[in-house]
């Protein structure tokens, strides 16, 4: 056995793999990009190199660092997890070139099964069922007609360097086919630098299921089982479990001899994985899809259901000792359900998301297990792959498993930035997937039936998939309020309303002067804090917070008003409670928990498998100032007599705060003006050389806010007076004719005097700008 | 270890259950929705259309102005609510300006400010008396003032009555002046029109902010500059942000609207030296043992019911305490020391009119605490000083002046709170408005007046009978209740708290249950201001 393994990967796969290894009293080397120098998997290994850049080109798929790594830490074998260099027969050669051992298959297999047709080609010499198609390499746009009129339509036409679905084209007929193949060759270029195409028969409503197999270097090869991967979203796995409701026994033993006997076939060594699909409306029959040489993100949930720990067994195996079991050995056991946490946004078509990691729970208890890249205080960079963990549960029985896996990630949260875990609790909800009728487009179908109407009006009931984001929108009006709609938005309004009362009155209320007691007392009645909060970056939601008015009221508790779209949501007698990054909310007669972070002036509450970032503003819809901005623009004026130096921007130009405008040279210093506010220019009074006077107007600009209602006051509206002109004020300014506030874009302001315009625009020598 | 520990703690005799309890708590509870229902009337300000449109300028309306000025959540002792209330057809609710105590930046401030939505925000006489008893709580209690000033001036139309007198316009800028001279920051807010003597407001302030292309400062307005000399101009020309921010240097701050005007207030203050500490002891502050909201509970409302007033304190004090003082002498007086949220208090309350003893017993008391910095807490119910001929003899006039002049001359804050009558030399006594207290606060089920209507009516009565019969004709009773029924009804009308407190003749009417917290608040603001020397006039021995 080894002594030193470098993991040459990061994230959750690499905390995994140091896990075994610490087990088997290895010990694990991490290597880290510099964007990663504060992960957990640097925290985890027993010792850390960097190898480069945040970019993977510049350091996770860089053979030299890595291996340079390993020499230095002395390593005997690399790890290389999956994804980055897992499979990449030019990695594992290499490493065999600096005499360190890859933990993976040979570099031929790696080459072979890599190739998708020739893996094709090869499953169908085994004997293994294939897609009806043409998967040979060169065909010509010609052939994939031919080819395409034999399959019969629908066809798919699938690059041959591709993976993970991407580049692929569904064709219903001949006549979209040659456009297709233009559309589907650009991909493939684009995207795999190869533009050769196969073309397939189309499976409707595929599934997923594929085999494990593991080989040692002594001829014996086993399988450990199917996965079935149906839960894909744009052809990424989100959900896998083990095994798959969709095979029978026979169907079952028949897909892992076919899987087993391609393993033998192309030579394997260590962990692989042979992937089929399965018609929805057949299952008995399925197609070899592709070998995937390397350890599976859902590698777990066999681990789960065969009690068998896969990252130990590649060691043993790379490490040249037999596999410690024969077939009939294998057993397996309940079944196990795993759902990949991504940091994206499910709400903006699941675009990944990044940032800090301010507080983190991960969910415990039996059956749940947890593989985790992230912890507090790291950040999610959008540099790699935006899975952050993965959350896995079994239990006797599907079902179980399923429920488990559920409540699990209801306990699971992710502050600081959007998570799919509310996704995947609704998703673990839907009826197909609870009857486990599932297929490749069933995580789309859902989606678009949960996020499209965005209220999830669900299907009634706590177990409805739709209900789960929805009953905890805190946008929600009044039609479903329980403190369930509301609830994060109360929990926040206290909770800010509470540090205030802290701020004001120290920590005993009890003893401080009566005016620092924060109790918004007035004459007969406590005055409301009114508040403007935004939930995830919405639209502000105002949120009115005040001492609970009951005579003889413990402190603490709060009266809470939230400006819904259905009117008044009042909450009273709220309370909220935190230890730790642990926040309590008691209102209603309920009890609920949330985990807790600030950010800022923010606040992230998670609950449900839900996270909201929430902020406040004290400030009214309409001001103008908003919080400390700069203001509504207007004239940039010389801060001393001088000569322009330079003019650095012409009428019409969008300029953004901040903006060098003008720089004026006065007692033998340079002043630079700036833009105040971001805007338009519209007016340049100041020419190079020019002479000017202190104060005098150099450059309008007028503030690019639009639709603010300040913004729409500025410009001099004739008629608008400032004072309600009462009856009988005389002096009141309210007299028609007053107009043009000032700061307006190129109103007053402007330098009109024309007596100084002659000393003011002497033009220097080339003059233009 | 409570340094009051060795004080007895008082025990309310009164049984909260019973139905007297509750008849007497549901009496003020209804007296309480009446003032409720004013509060609410008078804090909506001008009317909807005017709100609306001051909204639409991008403007706060005054409350929301006060409540973004003050620290969040913090109290807001607000003065004169109800002023102007039944006067001016009901024009100018609150009398159109916002008065009170607020915390701003961690220091308790005046805050006056204009409700531009009540005609323009100008001057009624009852907003001058507002607006002056604003700034005598500053004087007196050495307040930093803030001025949110959005008025078009004097309300014309009374300009008599609001102009020329030393108490009226001008001595809001003669209080500036005077106070600045004594420390006392003025700051203003520029958030609309200063117009006329208004302009004053910010030009005497020490520092002023206005807001771009919303604040106007100017003596004369476009059309009074027309008027006198033909220049047509606008007003944001003649006095807007930019011309006295760049220009004319009336102002020191240019600001972007009302939340960042209030901000910079709020910066402003913050700069401004530490608050000087308290001329007293403050303890840490302890709740009565007995509910402060239970203190309906224990009063009638009616002031010719008797009651135990010590049950009321019992309600009132911290922890309950209550040293008293000559408990057994002159017993019509309660005196005694006790702590309000912390502050020491020497509390004299009446329990039935005054005779020689108690008025005795009240001078003595109110020296000791004069003496002991401990500043005075008056509870006035009081039909006045017992009369007859025996107490004439006794010298009950010369009594009860040794007790005004102690109460007039006590250099300590004084705080009075009428809890049911206030009748004639009784209220000089117990500290009436005449006698300089701090504030002074009314009860909705108050009743002021020179005596009761009943004695008033009865008074009159006898001098007309004594006249008619004087003149050998006769009076039916029926003819002497219709000579008494409006005199009692004018006096019942007149001696209402609301048409007091419209007068301003006091700072507020309370609900009872709030008497503690208006007085912590009260003491809290009166701790800024040092104690002169200890000085009396002669006492008629």
């Amino acid at each position: 056995m080894f002594d030193t393994v470098l993991v040459a990967n990061r994230g959750e796969i690499a905390v995994r793999v140091l896990r075994t290894l610490r087990h088997l009293g290895i010990r694990g080397v991490a290597v880290y990009s510099d964007a990663d120098a504060g992960s957990r998997h640097v925290a985890e290994a027993d010792e850390a190199y960097r190898i480069g850049p945040g970019p993977a080109l510049d350091s996770y798929l860089r053979t030299d660092a890595i291996l340079g790594a390993a020499e230095r830490s002395g390593a005997d074998a690399v790890h290389p997890g999956y994804g980055f260099l897992s499979e990449r027969a030019s990695f594992a050669r290499a490493c065999a070139a600096a005499g360190v051992t890859f933990i993976g298959p040979p570099a031929e297999a790696i080459e072979l099964m890599g190739d998708k047709i020739r893996a094709k080609l090869l499953a169908a010499e085994t004997g293994v069922p294939v897609v009806p198609g043409r998967a040979e390499p060169g065909l010509t746009d010609d052939d994939l007609l031919a080819a395409a009129g034999e399959i019969g339509f629908p066809v798919l036409l699938k690059p041959s360097a591709g993976g993970g679905g991407k580049g692929m084209h569904r064709v219903d007929d001949a006549s979209a086919l040659r456009a297709a193949i233009e559309t589907a060759r650009r991909e493939a270029r684009g995207a795999f630098g190869d533009d050769s195409l196969f073309v397939e028969r189309w499976v409707d409503r595929p599934r997923h299921v594929e085999i494990q197999v593991f080989a040692d270097r002594h001829g014996a090869v086993v399988h450990l089982g199917e996965r079935e991967c149906s839960l894909q979203r744009r052809h990424q796995k989100i959900v896998e479990e083990a095994p798959s409701p969709a095979l029978d026994d026979t169907t079952r033993k028949a897909m892992a001899g076919h899987a087993v006997a391609l393993a033998r076939r192309c030579g394997y060594v260590g962990a692989g994985t042979v992937e089929f699909v399965v018609p929805s409306a057949s299952p008995d029959t399925f197609y070899f899809l592709e070998m995937n040489t390397r350890l599976q993100v859902e590698h777990p949930v066999t681990e789960l259901v065969t009690g068998l720990d896969l990252v130990e067994l590649q060691l043993r195996v790379a490490a040249g000792e037999r596999l410690p079991f024969a077939q009939e050995e294998v057993t397996w056991r309940g079944h196990a359900v795993e759902a990949r946490v991504y940091a994206e946004d499910p709400a903006s078509g699941f675009l990944p998301t990044g940032g800090p990691v301010l507080a983190c729970a991960e969910p415990a208890g039996p059956g749940v297990r947890v593989d985790s890249g992230i912890g507090a205080g790291t950040t999610v960079s959008t540099l790699y792959d935006p899975m952050l963990a993965k959350v896995v549960a079994w239990a006797p029985e599907r079902d179980g498993a399923r429920r488990r896996l559920r409540r699990a990630l209801g306990q699971t949260a992710v502050l600081g930035l959007r998570t799919n875990v509310a996704f995947l609790r609704s998703l673990l909800a839907d009826a197909d997937v609870v009857a486990g009728t599932l297929d490749t487009g069933l995580v789309d179908r859902h989606a678009a039936s949960v996020l499209g109407t965005g209220t999830g009006t669900g299907t009634g009931g706590a177990g409805s998939g739709g209900a789960d984001r929805g009953g905890d929108d805190p946008q929600l009006g009044a039609g479903r309020h329980a403190l369930g709609a509301v609830g994060p938005l109360v929990a926040a309004a206290v909770a800010d309303a509470t540090d205030r009362t802290t701020a004001l009155a120290g920590p005993s209320e009890s003893r401080a002067d009566r005016w620092q007691v924060a109790d918004g007392w007035r004459l007969g009645e406590r005055a409301w804090d009114v508040r403007r909060y935004e939930v995830d970056g919405g639209r502000p939601v105002t949120v009115r917070v005040r001492r609970a008015a009951a005579a003889g009221d413990e402190p603490g508790a709060w009266d809470v008003e939230i400006d819904g779209p259905d009117g008044i949501v009042a909450v009273d007698g709220a309370r909220v409670s935190t230890d730790g990054a642990r926040l309590t909310l008691a209102a209603c007669g309920r009890t609920r928990h949330f985990l807790h972070a600030r950010q800022g002036t923010a606040r992230w509450l998670g609950s449900g498998g839900t996270a909201w970032s929430l902020r406040a503003a004290r400030s009214t819809p309409g001001s103008r100032g908003g919080e400390g901005t700069g203001g509504t623009g207007g004239a940039v004026r010389s801060p001393m007599p001088g000569q322009v130096a330079a003019v650095a921007v012409a009428p019409g130009d969008v300029v953004a705060a901040g903006d060098p405008l003008v720089m004026v040279e006065a007692m033998k210093m340079e002043h630079t003006l700036s833009a105040p506010v971001d805007g338009v220019v519209t007016e340049v009074a100041a020419e190079v050389g020019a002479q000017v006077g202190m104060d005098e107007v150099l450059v309008v600009v007028s503030s690019a806010r639009p639709g603010t209602p300040g913004t729409s006051e500025a410009p001099g509206t004739p008629g608008t007076s400032e004072a309600p002109g009462a009856p009988g004020t005389s002096e009141a300014p309210g007299a028609p004719g007053t107009s043009e506030a000032p700061g307006a874009p190129g109103t007053s302001e402007a330098p009109g005097a024309p007596a100084g315009a002659d000393g003011r625009h002497r033009r220097a020598g080339d003059g233009a700008r | 270890m409570n340094v009051d520990d060795d004080v007895p703690v008082l025990r309310s005799g009164v049984d909260l259950s019973s139905d007297a309890a509750r008849a007497n708590a549901e009496a003020h509870a209804a007296l309480g929705r009446e003032l409720s229902d004013k509060l609410a009337w008078a804090r909506a300000g001008g009317p909807e259309e005017s709100r609306r449109r001051h909204e639409e300028r991008g403007k706060l309306l005054p409350r929301t102005r006060v409540e973004r000025l003050l620290d969040p959540g913090s109290p807001f002792l607000e003065l004169s609510a109800l002023a102007a209330l039944g006067m001016y057809g009901d024009d100018a609710p609150a009398a159109g300006i916002v008065t009170g105590i607020g915390r701003v930046a961690g220091r308790a401030c005046v805050v006056v400010a204009n409700d531009a939505t009540v005609k323009g925000g100008t001057y009624f006489p009852m907003t001058v008396k507002k607006h002056l008893r604003a700034q005598e709580v500053a004087l007196q209690n050495r307040l930093p003032c803030i001025y949110l000033v959005d008025s078009g001036g004097a309300f014309l139309p009374m300009q008599d009555e609001v102009f020329p007198d030393r108490e009226h316009f001008g001595r809001i800028f003669y209080n500036q002046a005077t106070m600045s001279s004594m420390g006392i920051p003025q700051i203003a807010a520029v958030l609309g029109s200063c117009t006329a003597g208004g302009a004053y407001v910010p030009a005497m302030s020490d520092e002023a902010v206005i807001v771009r292309g919303q604040g106007t400062i100017f003596l004369g307005g476009p059309p009074l500059v027309k008027a006198a000399t033909g220049e047509v101009v606008t007003a944001e020309e003649l006095g807007g942000g930019e011309l006295h921010a760049r220009v004319s240097g009336v102002t020191d701050h240019l600001a972007e609207d009302d939340d960042d005007a209030l901000r910079r207030v709020r910066a402003i203050v913050a700069t401004l030296g530490p608050r000087p500490s308290p001329p007293w002891d403050v303890a840490a502050p302890e709740e009565p043992a007995a509910d402060p909201a239970g203190i309906t509970a224990v009063v009638p409302t009616d002031f010719r019911t008797p009651y135990e007033v010590r049950d009321l304190l019992a309600h009132l004090v911290d922890g309950s305490r209550f040293l008293e003082f000559k408990r057994e002498f002159g017993r019509t007086l309660v005196t005694g020391f006790a702590r309000i949220h912390g502050h020491p208090v020497g509390i004299v309350a009446n329990q039935g009119v005054l005779f020689s003893e108690s008025a005795l017993k009240g001078a003595h008391f109110v020296q000791l605490c004069d003496q002991r910095r401990v500043p005075l807490v008056f509870l006035q119910n009081i039909s006045g000083f017992m009369v007859g001929r025996d107490y004439e003899a006794g010298g009950i006039a010369k009594h009860g002046a040794k007790m005004v002049t102690a109460v007039a001359c006590a250099r300590v804050p004084k705080f009075t709170v009428v809890v049911g009558g206030s009748f004639g030399a009784g209220n000089y006594s117990m500290c009436g408005r005449a006698y300089g207290p701090r504030f002074l606060w009314t009860w909705p089920n108050a009743r002021i007046s020179v005596m009761g209507g009943e004695q008033a009516a009865s008074v009159l009565a006898t001098v007309r009978r004594d006249q008619i019969e004087g003149s050998g004709r006769t009076w039916s009773a029926d003819d002497e209740e219709a000579f008494k029924a409006p005199i009692r009804a004018q006096y019942e009308q007149q001696g209402h708290p609301f048409h007091a407190t419209a007068r301003l003749w006091d700072d507020g009417v309370i609900h009872p249950a709030d008497t503690r917290t208006v007085l912590a608040l009260g003491l809290s603001a009166a701790a800024n201001a040092p104690l002169g020397p200890v000085a009396y006039g002669t006492f008629r021995m």
